[in-house]
């Protein structure tokens, strides 16, 4: 069984198969040109490849794929309701819904904004609780524009990441969202633990310990062990840098996590001007540094959706379109180079 | 009946057709009439701001904008404007 990377790019989408192991990769793309695509992922349900596609004239769209990219329907329709005086600027990541729950897609978009779909990503329909959510008027949209960019779902509750926003879960389906950024700095505002406002860059929850989450924010890495309630910081023992974006867990550890750091929010390059890729395997205790086949001078950016894992290897990509993938021990390998900016990498099984 | 004409992006999620021959009175009207309406209009039904439609060569925002009045003879192109990287 290989490997099937969705890699979202500035222009296009490419894909990439292959296996971590042999280090043997073939690429095909793009597709969807002329689309910027923010984040493309594999239903793992159905095999149906959704992609947040953009355009700087046409607006945010959805595209799926019932042929894994040979062709494409586009939703008819993703929109705001015009009451809300709100427009979609973007749709920035697609999440399948549990399992159990065939046909059940999540879609987050700017400006800070979630729709949900009943039929596979055909029709959408905006999330109430989170547009007129009352503490949206303390938002702030980052450098990214307001975007909800994490959705996770679990059996019983569903977590949304929206910078500048903060983190937020719903224990009803969706109708109502508790922010659960206690704990979570907010150096760059007044109050520095606000009810909201944190600027979440990537949120993720352990598919095997569900109320296990971690982030990866603009101040600091950070776990949380109760679903979100309270959280501790974990960036003082070996990172170079608590800020970055990316962040990938190992679906069998939970202990295991993965960031990529950059300098600063003022300088938002690789830290130390090296690529590397720092591993906890405790829970964030401790941080190592793997970077062996990585080159040892580089001032790279990986962007928020841009790191992947699974059971076979760690998969992220460059703004300067360059695919990393390793095996879990061992080297990593450029496995695609010279793509257009890299904006997502998603992994799924391919054989 | 006014003929309208569409880029590469646009005909690509149109079916691969470039070319649409519409009965149409306005520019609005022909405009809402294709199957790509959704990605020249924005949730408020205003034309996105970076959609270009010229009628026989003229910038219809320099006529009527969207209530601009058709000929049966009429040639619409959309254009996407000179922007990004």
């Amino acid at each position: 069984m290989g490997v099937l990377l969705s890699i979202g790019t500035r222009k296009g989408l490419f894909l990439l198969s292959g296996d971590a192991e042999d280090g043997h990769w073939q690429l095909e793309g793009p597709l969807l040109p002329g689309w910027s695509v923010y984040h493309a992922v594999v239903d793992p349900r159905d095999n149906v490849l959704y992609a947040c596609s953009n355009n700087w004239v046409y607006g945010g769209s959805f595209h799926r794929s019932s042929d894994l990219g040979k062709t494409w329907e586009r939703t008819e329709e993703v929109g705001l309701p015009e009451e809300s005086g709100l427009k979609l600027a973007a749709t920035w990541h697609v999440e399948p819904g549990r399992r159990s729950e065939p046909g059940d897609v999540w879609l987050g978009g700017d400006p800070g904004v979630l729709f949900r779909s009943s039929d596979g990503g055909k029709t959408w329909e905006a999330n109430q609780g989170i547009l007129e959510h009352p503490t949206r008027e303390k938002w702030q949209p980052g450098a990214g524009g307001m975007c909800c960019h994490s959705i996770q779902v679990a059996d019983g509750a569903v977590y949304v990441g929206i910078s500048a926003a903060g983190a937020f879960r719903s224990d009803d389906g969706g109708e109502t969202w508790a922010p659960i950024n206690a704990n979570v700095a907010a150096d760059f505002l007044p109050e520095k633990y606000p009810e909201v406002g944190q600027c979440v860059h990537k949120l993720l929850m352990h598919p095997g310990r569900p109320e296990r989450l971690w982030q990866q924010n603009h101040c600091g890495v950070y776990r949380s062990d109760d679903r979100g309630e309270s959280w501790e910081r974990l960036d003082g023992n070996g990172l170079p840098s608590g800020f970055g974006f990316p962040l990938a867990l190992e679906p069998e550890s939970p202990d295991v996590a993965y960031v990529i750091p950059e300098e600063s929010a003022e300088n938002r390059v690789t830290s130390d001007g090296r690529l590397g890729v720092y591993r906890t395997g405790d829970g964030g205790a401790t941080w190592e540094l793997w970077s062996d086949g990585l080159p040892d001078q580089a001032w790279a950016a990986v962007m928020r959706e841009g790191f992947a894992s699974d059971e076979n290897g760690v998969y992220f990509g460059t703004q300067s379109g360059s695919v990393w993938t390793a095996p879990r021990s061992g080297g990593w390998t450029e496995a695609a180079r010279d793509l257009p900016p890299i904006l997502s990498v998603e992994a799924a099984e391919w054989s | 009946m006014a003929v309208i004409l569409l880029p590469s992006l646009l005909a690509a999620e149109a079916g691969g057709r470039k070319r649409f021959e519409l009965d149409a009175k306005t520019v609005g009207e022909a405009l809402r009439a294709l199957p790509v309406a959704p990605l020249l209009f924005d949730e408020g039904g205003e034309l996105r701001r970076l959609v270009n439609v010229y009628v026989d060569g003229a910038d219809v925002r320099g006529a009527e904008g969207l209530d601009t009045q058709l000929t049966p003879t009429a040639s619409v192109r959309v254009v996407a404007a000179v922007a990004g990287g």
